[in-house]
């Protein structure tokens, strides 16, 4: 799989180039507040990482190499206190418990918007919150980058499932409930769960406690950090019956792009 | 005479669009019993409009899936009267809607109010510039309903709709970052404004530095979670970039099925039937009223409807069409200038300015929706000084990002050839790197604009179709031509620009053309008035020849606006369903002396 990332540097640059001197006049015009342009963190409470992203530059080696280095716990402020590998594997397949979800594959650019949000407690977690404070903000690229890349397989077998939870999953993936007003997955995370990067995450193999137990976090508000701003009012509108059904029908979708096998 | 004629309702809704479907919502909640005929079918936001199937730019944005059939339904079209019209096989102009919720479902969102001085049109701009000011061959007219009566209704709407915005003028007090020109508000808008791309940034700023006053568009696209009063639940807008000609998928984009139906569908006093075509309104012998609605249902059977009151609520120009078939009031005759049905009928004014962007200004255009961007609205209605122009009314003028969509969006300088390779090099240079303008004026009503019954061609049910006779005033081309120069002088002025180009459909010297699409805001032709001479209904709303019709829609307007007709329109309705419920229903009768 190649990856692609976002080319944050010179965009910054040029952007504050073009809105510089816009008067606050302009409401909920982009902000002209980066103070330093080239500060990737910057760039994920700003606006124009939305409207003026651009997808140029393969990662180098270098980068991917800090990333690896990271993922087992090398790190310069003297590790993240606990290595990535240790929980999320070094091929970043997770495992099925409801706590470590798959990396594998997925978007670098969300996999370090959810860093920063553990470090800054947008997105609380009693042990993701310490280990992304102790990464340098680099480290956070890095390691976001490296597991963008790899790829592991999806365990097997995956267990029974009811087919009637499973049907009704499917279908809220779909279609989603004109009844309960649940939009589609498939409007944001793509056809067959793939995801709409950079902000949007696959969902096809994810394990289902990991997507069940996050449902249930924005439903409560707990969790509140997604790029667009609507997975609370989706959640919201679910049952538990519904997130367990839809999460275990997105744990069988195969999708190769996704799945790595 | 009808196959079947069913018991009689109280209420028969012809059309379950927007104002179909609250006029139900706001009826069946008095107590009455409400039956809407739509024509077309059901279809819902959840199970009919989700991407990534809908985000099919062919089948819906090409083809028009989502508008009416004009093979089972047009029009006939000619510019003058000296013409002979042909009926118009292609969609074209103006995408009427068909099915729940009709055009209400593929609008694009941008939820505008009247200027105080729009619906007072005529003796405004006589108290201003005296009464010769007013070109002799223009129709124009007072609405009969001032801002004021209205705001509550407007205000009303925008709750329905979650809007989004930046009040201009709170209770009269003046507020920079929204529109200094529009009339007081009662309350700021429901929600924030939508967050702006690069684009209308640059647009923003330059405006500002020319002392001009720029805003966000105000949106029907939610930018929050958000319950409206009727209890629908909105979603905040993913910025999916396909608003215009498509549902929403994402319950982001208010529309009349999440906002409404989705809240009266359940309602003991509410009833819709799907596939249901009226073909015309029945009247009692005396004429003085309205006995029901014929129409023909999915089995392609005639039922009678026997209704109490009968409301109309198709588009703009069915209602008009179900009034010259049926015998309702009187029709226009364009040789006598008498009789009102079909009278003052108009459209809209609508030019583009492109401007091109240094390539390392990256714009994204496929991050859009259908009411992002930034506006001026400094040359609208009578917000400048008309003096020395020579015509009347005005537009706003929008740096806006609709979308970016593969076949549509293609943007190209002036001087590049329309294929090939040039052309693909040009397209792929410029994609990311582009401002996309609207000028989007007024216009107005003339004797020699207006709509008919066609006396050669017919529809399937042996109905003349309706003909429309059209042209661009040249009072709108001279305005547009001055709007679309400040829009070009905006472009101009705008950093990182590297060429601006034009484009005017109301240019001197074009007539106006149903082949390519302008906008689907057709109005008037049934307006609103205190004169029985000059329209069709009071200023409640109500018929003047028949006290038990009730008219809603555009075609109210006595002439356009600058603005999106939906605002206003429902601005209209709710001010008509405030007058049916609490003076008509106790008392049925002429709510004004004729």
């Amino acid at each position: 799989m190649t990856m692609t990332r976002t080319k944050y540097f010179a965009l910054a640059a040029s952007l504050l180039a073009a809105t510089a001197g816009l008067a606050p006049i302009v409401l909920n015009a982009q902000s002209t507040e980066t103070e330093e342009p080239g500060v990737l963190e910057s760039r994920l409470d700003d606006e124009r990482t939305l409207f003026a992203a651009t997808v140029e530059d393969a990662p180098d080696d270098d980068l991917l190499e800090l990333g690896r280095l990271v993922a087992m716990g090398g790190a310069e402020n003297g590790g993240s206190g606990m290595a990535c590998i240790t929980c999320h594997g070094g091929q970043g397949a997770g495992d099925g418990a409801g706590s470590f979800p798959r990396l594998t594959g997925q978007a670098a650019w969300y996999t370090y918007k959810q860093l920063n949000d553990y470090a800054s407690g947008a997105r609380p977690n009693d042990i993701m919150t310490g280990i992304a404070q102790r990464l340098t903000e680099h480290e956070r690229e890095a390691v976001a980058a490296y597991y963008a890349v790899v790829r592991a397989p999806i365990p097997q077998p995956l267990g029974a499932a009811d087919q009637g939870e499973l049907q009704w999953g499917g279908q809220l993936a779909a279609v989603g409930s004109a009844e309960k007003g649940i939009p589609a997955c498939v409007n944001c995370h793509g056809p067959q769960g793939t995801g709409n990067p950079p902000s949007v995450p696959y969902l096809a193999g994810q394990y289902a406690n990991y997507m069940t137990y996050q449902l249930q976090l924005w439903k409560e508000g707990v969790r509140d950090n997604d790029a667009m701003n609507v997975m609370s009012s989706i959640a919201k509108k679910m049952t538990r019956e519904d997130m367990e059904a839809v999460s275990e029908y997105y744990n069988r979708v195969h999708n190769p792009v996704t799945t790595g096998n | 005479m009808a196959d079947k004629t069913l018991p009689k309702t109280d209420v028969v809704i012809i059309g379950g669009g927007w104002t179909g479907l609250t006029t139900a919502y706001e009826l069946a909640h008095e107590g009455r019993k409400c039956v809407i005929l739509e024509r077309g079918d059901h279809r819902h936001d959840a199970t009919s409009f989700g991407a990534p199937e809908e985000h099919d730019e062919l089948k819906y944005g090409l083809r028009y899936t989502h508008m009416m059939n004009v093979r089972e339904n047009t029009l006939t079209f000619r510019n003058s009267r000296g013409d002979r019209a042909l009926p118009m096989r292609r969609l074209g102009s103006f995408l009427p809607g068909e099915g729940l919720g009709g055009a209400g479902i593929h609008w694009n969102g941008q939820l505008w109010r009247p200027l105080p001085s729009d619906l007072e049109m005529r003796s405004h701009y006589d108290n201003r510039y005296g009464s010769d000011f007013i070109p002799d061959d223009l129709s124009v007219q007072d609405w009969g309903v001032t801002y004021d009566e209205l705001e509550p209704h407007l205000d009303f709407f925008e709750r329905i709709c979650g809007a989004a915005g930046t009040a201009g003028n709170l209770d009269g007090e003046q507020r920079e970052g929204g529109n200094i020109f529009e009339g007081p508000r009662s309350n700021e808008y429901p929600n924030p404004a939508m967050k702006q791309p690069v684009s209308s940034t640059l647009f923003g700023r330059a405006a500002q530095e020319m002392d001009l006053h720029p805003f966000p568009f105000p949106s029907a696209n939610v930018t929050k979670a958000y319950e409206n009063p009727y209890g629908a639940q909105l979603h905040p807008c993913t910025y999916c970039g396909f608003c215009e000609r498509f549902g929403c998928g994402y319950f982001a984009k208010a529309d009349p099925i999440i906002c409404v139906y989705d809240r009266i569908k359940e309602h003991e006093n509410f009833e819709i039937r799907f596939k249901s075509t009226v073909l015309r309104v029945e009247k009692s012998e005396d004429g003085k009223t309205a006995t029901g609605v014929t129409y023909v249902d999915a089995d392609g059977r005639e039922i009678f409807q026997p209704a109490d009151i009968v409301c109309m609520n198709a588009y703009a120009l069915w209602n008009v069409h179900l009034m010259l078939v049926s015998g309702l009031g009187t029709p226009y005759d364009p040789e006598t200038r008498t009789g009102t049905v079909g009278r003052n009928y108009s459209y809209q004014t609508i030019s583009a300015v492109d401007a091109f962007l240094e390539k390392d200004i990256v714009t994204n255009p496929f991050m859009g929706a259908g009411a992002l961007g930034m506006v001026v609205d400094d040359y609208n209605g009578d917000n400048f000084d008309h003096s020395d122009l020579g015509f009347v009314g005005g537009g706003y003028i929008a740096c806006k990002q609709y979308h970016g969509r593969p076949i549509s969006y293609q943007p190209v300088p002036d001087g590049t050839p329309s294929w090939g390779a040039e052309w693909k090099r040009a397209v792929r240079e410029n994609y990311l790197h582009h401002a996309d303008f609207v000028i989007h004026g007024s216009s107005m009503s003339t004797p020699e604009n207006f709509l008919d019954l066609d006396p050669t061609w017919t529809d399937q049910h042996g109905r003349p179709l309706l003909r429309m006779t059209f042209n661009f005033p040249e009072n709108d081309r001279k305005m547009a031509k001055y709007v679309t120069e400040r829009a070009v002088e905006i472009a101009e002025n705008m950093d990182h620009v590297t060429s601006v180009s034009a484009t005017n459909l109301a240019a001197e010297g074009e007539d106006y053309s149903v082949v390519p699409y302008q906008t689907t805001h057709n109005v008037g032709g049934a307006v609103i008035g205190t004169d029985p001479s000059t329209s069709v209904v009071n200023r409640y709303g109500q018929m003047w020849d028949h006290h038990n019709v009730f008219v809603f829609g555009a075609c109210l307007f006595p002439q356009n606006l600058g603005y999106n007709p939906t605002g206003p329109l429902m601005g209209l309705a709710y001010w008509t369903l405030e007058h049916l419920k609490n003076d008509y229903l106790e008392n049925p009768r002429p709510l004004m002396d004729a």
